[in-house]
């Protein structure tokens, strides 16, 4: 398994490569840019069906920020659905095939967590001041500073790798599955196809079966008789080169991989985000001369 | 260097590049979208509770004042009931008190009426018997004169006559 591939390379500072990343990275913005100015338009008092919508996910987006992060960090709410949008449309735009997903790269998890962790160190010098951010590291006891530190360190290295890990690992999962097809295919297709009798049956055998099926409306008979039959055609063909069986069984595991394991890993990345921030950013009343200040 | 290896990155590894882009990426996903999605849809959702809860605002204030009015309404019902009670009252009351006045009038007419008039029957008794005593008196000594037929003294008789009225009187 490679990581992205370079597209090209631009001439500039030493070489700028152009990665399949970079390139799923700005569809998705161009994507969700557009979507949002899109669905942001012409908003009612008296909401069309689009806008229901629309409102309905803004409204859960701010009610969870409000749930985790407390109302005063409210504000946050759009950085974290555009991380949210940008996690969840970084991992579906691979399902397109034609584009690598965006976080099966380490470049972009990475950059979000440490985005994360910059916001987090952010917040916790504005609400404490650099000297008081600076002592918060020797908090219970000063025999804890290597540890709060290592903890600083490894929280956006853990939260990188977990987004990372998951997505790539669906997708090295889905292309061992494709190859262990492509040789069952091959296996099944040289085996059936060096005696042409058998290969006529195997069809004869699907077509009745399909035909069967489709009488009684099995869909268990239908499949297997499609199976048969193709394999039957194929090895009589003598295309024995035709990785037929990737067709389905991907798909169910692309369900689980892209669409399941994408969602979770956008919500966990962005819950971890509004935790990690909410915590540098404790109510206003914990830092009253902070807020005092500003 | 063989071309197919430098085609790829790695696979697991930061390109800082493709950081950066990503780091751009993200801002500009993220501004794009808070300009024309979250802020824009947050404030219609925020009017619009706004805007509802000024109207159950409105109408707890509308509610209440209604109340409030038929309550005084009400006080003032039960104000004027009472008055015209009272009023009713008080006229029933002098209507009683006149009467009372009135009837008490009418007797008191009544009874100097009756008084004067039993005066005046007493009276004109008094005159009557006086009348009639003279009369008597006057026929007495007339029936006397024929009786004795001589002229009788008035004066000497007259002390016997007064006494024969007296008799009368008091057999009258």
């Amino acid at each position: 398994m490679n990581g992205p591939k370079i597209y090209f390379t631009i001439p500039l500072f030493g070489g700028i490569p152009v990665t399949q990343t970079a390139v799923s990275s700005f569809v998705v913005m161009v994507l969700l840019c557009t979507a949002g100015v899109l669905l942001g338009r012409n908003l009612q008092k008296r909401p069309s069906r689009r806008q229901v919508l629309v409102e309905k996910g803004v409204g859960m987006l701010y009610d969870m920020v409000r749930d985790t992060m407390g109302a005063h960090n409210l504000y946050w709410a759009p950085y974290i659905g555009a991380l949210f949008l940008s996690s969840l449309g970084g991992t579906l735009i691979g399902m397109t095939g034609i584009l690598r997903s965006a976080t099966a790269d380490l470049s972009t998890t990475a950059t979000w967590a440490v985005m994360t962790s910059v916001l987090c160190w952010g917040c916790g010098i504005r609400a404490n001041g650099f000297a008081g951010w600076l002592k918060g590291f020797a908090d219970p006891v000063p025999v804890m500073l290597p540890m709060n530190i290592i903890s600083e360190i490894s929280q956006p290295i853990s939260m990188a790798f977990r987004h990372f890990g998951n997505i790539a690992g669906g997708g090295v999962l889905t292309s061992l599955l494709y190859t262990a097809l492509a040789t069952l295919s091959g296996m099944v297709l040289g085996a059936v196809g060096s005696n042409a009798v058998v290969s006529a049956l195997l069809l004869a055998l699907g077509l009745a079966l399909l035909v069967w099926g489709v009488r009684v409306k099995k869909p268990g008979r239908k499949i297997a008789g499609v199976l048969f039959a193709v394999t039957g055609g194929l090895a009589l063909l003598g295309l024995t080169g035709v990785p037929y069986l990737q067709v389905g069984v991907p798909g169910i595991l692309s369900l689980y991989f892209d669409v399941f394991s994408g969602g979770v890993q956008a919500l966990v990345f962005s819950l971890l985000t509004m935790v990690y921030i909410g915590n540098c950013c404790p109510p206003p009343e914990e830092t009253e001369p902070a807020s005092g200040a500003e | 260097m063989p071309e197919f290896e430098s085609a790829f990155e790695s696979f697991v590894g930061v390109n800082p590049w493709t950081a950066l882009f990503t780091f751009c990426n993200m801002m500009v996903t993220f501004l794009v979208l808070r300009h024309f999605l979250f802020q824009p849809v947050k404030k219609m959702i925020d009017d619009r509770q706004a805007e509802i809860d000024a109207m159950y605002a409105q109408a707890d204030a509308a509610r209440q004042q209604a109340a409030e009015l038929e309550q005084q309404y009400q006080a003032r019902l039960e104000d004027v009931k009472q008055e015209s009670d009272a009023l009713l009252r008080q006229a029933a009351d002098r209507a009683r008190a006149r009467e009372a006045e009135i009837v008490a009038e009418a007797k008191q007419q009544a009874r100097t009426l009756r008084e004067s008039a039993e005066a005046q029957i007493a009276q004109e008794k008094k005159k009557a018997v006086n009348e009639l005593k003279g009369e008597i008196g006057g026929i007495a000594m007339e029936i006397a004169s024929q009786v004795v037929e001589r002229e009788v003294r008035e004066q000497d008789h007259q002390a016997l006559i007064d006494e024969f009225i007296a008799h009368v009187g008091d057999a009258s």
